[in-house]
């Protein structure tokens, strides 16, 4: 019965229901996950990566950097700097994800070139929803596939963190998490989380709680991207951070959570099998 | 033939301007103000051609308050400045420009700064300490120049100003009316130039209204049990 | 046979439904329960509020929003949309100021937001908007509240009081039996308070309130004013059904006492039509709000 009205995005369902978006939210939550946590210094940010294939070159993609570094070398396929002070981590399907990426850069930039002031974090992720609403109610398209979080600071709000999803629904929050075993990590995340936390603290409370909700046991910056935004120690403007693998692995070694590049982290073995039909992970 | 001030100090911004209206040599109007409040921290004086004056200045105050009702917070002052210097740039290189000259000022309560912009018509925008625009230009920048100095306290300030307007007085031919404004932490307050200490007054409507406040805040919360006075309100009329 | 006539919104089914437009009241119903309630001389908007999850920002939970100074808004459904058409609404609302050099009416801006989603199930391949809207507000220069609803369907109407969202239906009736007209401020915000009980089992907090009492005078209630209310409307719950419980008491003596003598074994059965008598008792009692 319920098939007769999902094959259509801008259809209600008799329930009152939009199936279409209701399937993506479903799609994402065997992607990759992405949490982030917030501290009044800072905002960490990890996001599993599916590890798609032994044949894939990487020799090409440079990963990681500092302020306007990482620019040009995002995390690799999970996390983008949005603008200066806005740092994303995306779960969904990936070409979708890329052009919701430029639709938020240009954004931040027709919002400097009016304004001369980086975008306020929140009114980035409004941009966002609406035109993510905007396919859930107009002819004939289907809602993006995508939930994302944003990392952010702003002068008004300071560091905020916020979650969408593909409804155009958004929400801000302390701590949180989206893809697979969203759920658990949410739980993890509210049992650990303490609202005077360290952005030291915030960093590994991230981290272990990605190793915990991770298949398996030791991370790596093979299967892991991780990323901070903080304030620069002199200026105070918005510094993001999208660590390197070395600087990941060292980061993993400190915490005792790995990385180093062991047998057990099988290549080819991420949850979900991303990898199993083809080299190129449709889903993210 | 108009006159407009603005003054930085430590923790505010005044801004002046004539109450004139008219053409050519004629005055039509004596108590025009033209002084506009753009948010609750932001303000500018504004001049030019009659009738572009009024039109662009209630676009931007819209536009000001769309946003501000729209983002949940005002724009701040710098944000405000490209925003409607850009609309005038636009506006220069359409078919029928605006003709506005104004001054900017606001206060940031995100760092507790004072900002004044000068902008003109072609779309030119400086940040300025102190500045005028129309008449003022040529005969009180000296003044300002001479007694403003950086952080003066608000009494400073009035007079600097006063001094600016006694300027203009003495060397136009034309006689003016000033009104005046001062922006500060708690938001936009008029500024009573005849008065003999104009700050001294503003302080005192500030706690009265505190204190009315404070009262009504109380009543409020008797009725329902015992509530306390943390009663915020959501909007107010501007 | 009707069923491909519910995809296309700009035909009819041939027994007259516009499916989609009922099937978007279904999202309404869907949503967190909303009231508006009109008192003497101030509007009152309650809500249900979701609880905030631990972790969550709670500044960016928001049910209620100012639409313009003196125009406030409520909505059930959607989040997503509430958001497109109450944006929508603050354009309207400027524009309007800049065109006409006049705040809106409250009126005028229903009319706007309830137009807007009459075009949605008019239009091409769009869905119509999956929320119901409650607009409060004050008309400029003027003392009188108004309360206006708004449907997915474009349809909208004035009201005394109104619930919107999750069992609405039952929260109308309670509004119907229990609404006098001319309440004062407590008493409007009472009412609301008491309405939202109906559906909200979790009590204050989850409960927000905005009160608009003038022009541009817009408050919403802290959260302890809640609790003292919800308090305050639970201690006259449990006087009233003490009192119920007193009266039956007595009633029953009266009657086993009258009974006793006779008719001893069948007591068990003149409970039964007293009970009746007491929740007919209780519906009169709670009108006395």
């Amino acid at each position: 019965m319920a098939r007769r009205y999902d094959s259509r995005t801008t259809i209600f369902s008799p329930e009152g229901r939009l199936f279409q978006v209701e399937y993506a939210m479903e799609a994402i939550s065997h992607a990759g996950t992405v949490l982030a946590v917030l501290s009044k210094e800072g905002i960490a940010i990890a996001a599993e990566k599916k590890v798609t294939g032994k044949l894939l070159d990487l020799s090409l993609t440079t990963v990681g950097g500092e302020g306007s570094e990482a620019w040009m070398a995002g995390g690799g396929e999970k996390i983008f700097l949005l603008n200066n002070n806005i740092l994303t981590g995306l779960a969904g399907i990936t070409s979708d994800a890329n052009s919701l990426v430029n639709f938020a850069r240009n954004s931040a930039q027709r919002h400097l070139y009016s304004y001369d002031e980086d975008i306020p974090v929140e009114m980035l992720v409004q941009r966002l929803c609406d035109m993510k609403q905007g396919y859930t109610q107009y002819g004939g398209l289907r809602p993006f596939g995508v939930s994302l979080i944003y990392v952010g600071w702003d002068p008004l709000h300071g560091f905020q963190l916020y979650q969408s999803d593909p409804s155009g629904n958004y929400s801000g929050w302390k701590a949180t998490c989206i893809g697979a075993n969203h759920s658990s990590a949410a739980s993890l995340l509210k049992q650990d989380y303490k609202d005077d936390i360290t952005l030291e603290e915030a960093k590994s409370l991230c981290l272990k709680t990605m190793s915990k909700t991770m298949d398996s046991t030791k991370l790596s910056s093979e299967k892991l991207e991780f990323a901070t935004m903080t304030l620069h120690a002199d200026t105070k403007q918005p510094l993001a951070k999208i660590y390197r693998p070395a600087e990941l692995d060292e980061l993993l070694q400190q915490l005792e959570l790995g990385g180093t590049k062991e047998e057990t982290v099988g290549v080819g073995e991420g949850t979900g099998g991303g990898g199993s039909g083809g080299n190129i992970a449709v889903s993210t | 033939m108009e006159c407009s001030f603005g003054i930085t100090g430590k923790d505010y911004v005044l801004l002046a301007s004539d109450m004139s209206a008219g053409r050519s040599i004629l005055q039509f109007k004596s108590d025009e103000n033209k002084i506009k409040e753009l948010g609750p921290h932001l303000a500018m004086a504004y001049g030019g051609e009659p009738g572009d004056t009024n039109n662009f200045a209630d676009y931007i105050e819209r536009n000001m308050r769309l946003y501000h009702i729209r983002h949940h917070h005002a724009l701040l002052p710098h944000a405000a400045s490209s925003w409607i210097r850009r609309s005038l740039a636009d506006s220069i290189r359409s078919r029928r420009p605006y003709s506005v000259n104004l001054l900017l000022a606001g206060f940031d309560t995100t760092d507790d700064t004072p900002h004044l912009y000068w902008i003109d018509y072609l779309g030119t925008k400086a940040v300025v300490p102190y500045a005028a625009h129309g008449m003022g230009m040529h005969v009180s920048l000296s003044t300002m120049d001479k007694y403003w100095h950086p952080n003066q306290d608000r009494r400073d300030g009035v007079d600097v100003l006063k001094k600016a307007i006694a300027e203009a007085q003495h060397r136009l031919s034309i006689k003016f009316t000033f009104n005046a404004i001062i922006i500060d932490k708690d938001g936009i307050h008029t500024v009573d130039l005849a008065a003999e200490d104009p700050i001294g007054k503003i302080e005192a409507e500030k706690a009265a209204k505190a204190e009315a406040e404070a009262a009504a805040a109380a009543a409020a919360a008797a009725p329902p049990a015992a509530a306390p006075e943390a009663s915020a309100p959501v909007a107010a009329a501007a | 046979m009707s069923r491909s006539y519910d995809r296309a919104l700009t035909v009819f089914s041939p027994d007259g439904h516009l499916f989609q437009v009922e099937y978007a009241l279904e999202a309404v119903r869907r949503g967190t329960a909303a009231v508006g309630v009109r008192g003497k001389s101030c509007v009152v908007l309650g809500v249900e509020k979701k609880s905030a999850l631990q972790l969550q920002d709670p500044r960016t939970v928001r049910k209620v929003a100012m639409l313009d100074d003196h125009i406030c808004v409520a909505f059930a459904g959607l989040t997503a949309d509430g958001r497109i058409l109450i944006d929508k609404a603050r354009v309207e609302c400027q524009s309007h100021r800049l065109t006409v050099e006049d705040p809106v009416t409250v009126e005028y801006i229903t009319k706007h937001v309830a137009g807007i989603q009459q075009k949605y199930t008019q239009s091409g391949g769009v869905r119509p908007f999956g929320i119901s809207t409650l607009i409060v507000g004050f008309d400029p220069n003027d003392t009188v509240p108004h309360l206006f609803m708004t449907e997915p369907s474009g349809i909208y109407s004035a009201w005394k009081a109104c619930a919107i969202g999750r069992a609405s239906k039952t929260v109308r009736e309670f509004l119907e039996k229990n609404y006098t007209e001319n309440l004062d401020r407590e008493l409007t915000i009472k009412l609301a308070v008491k309405s939202l009980l109906e559906v909200v089992q979790t009590g204050a907090k989850n409960i927000e309130i905005s009160v608009m009492e003038s022009y541009g005078v817009v408050r919403s209630l802290e959260q302890t004013e809640i609790e003292a209310i919800v308090s305050q409307i639970e201690s006259e719950k449990e006087a009233e059904a003490e009192r119920k419980r007193a009266r039956l008491a007595a009633t029953q003596a009266g009657q086993a006492s009258m009974f006793a003598s006779a008719l001893s074994a069948a007591g068990t059965g003149a409970a039964t039509p007293s009970q009746a008598d007491a929740s007919g008792a209780t519906g009169e009692g709670s009108d006395v709000q």
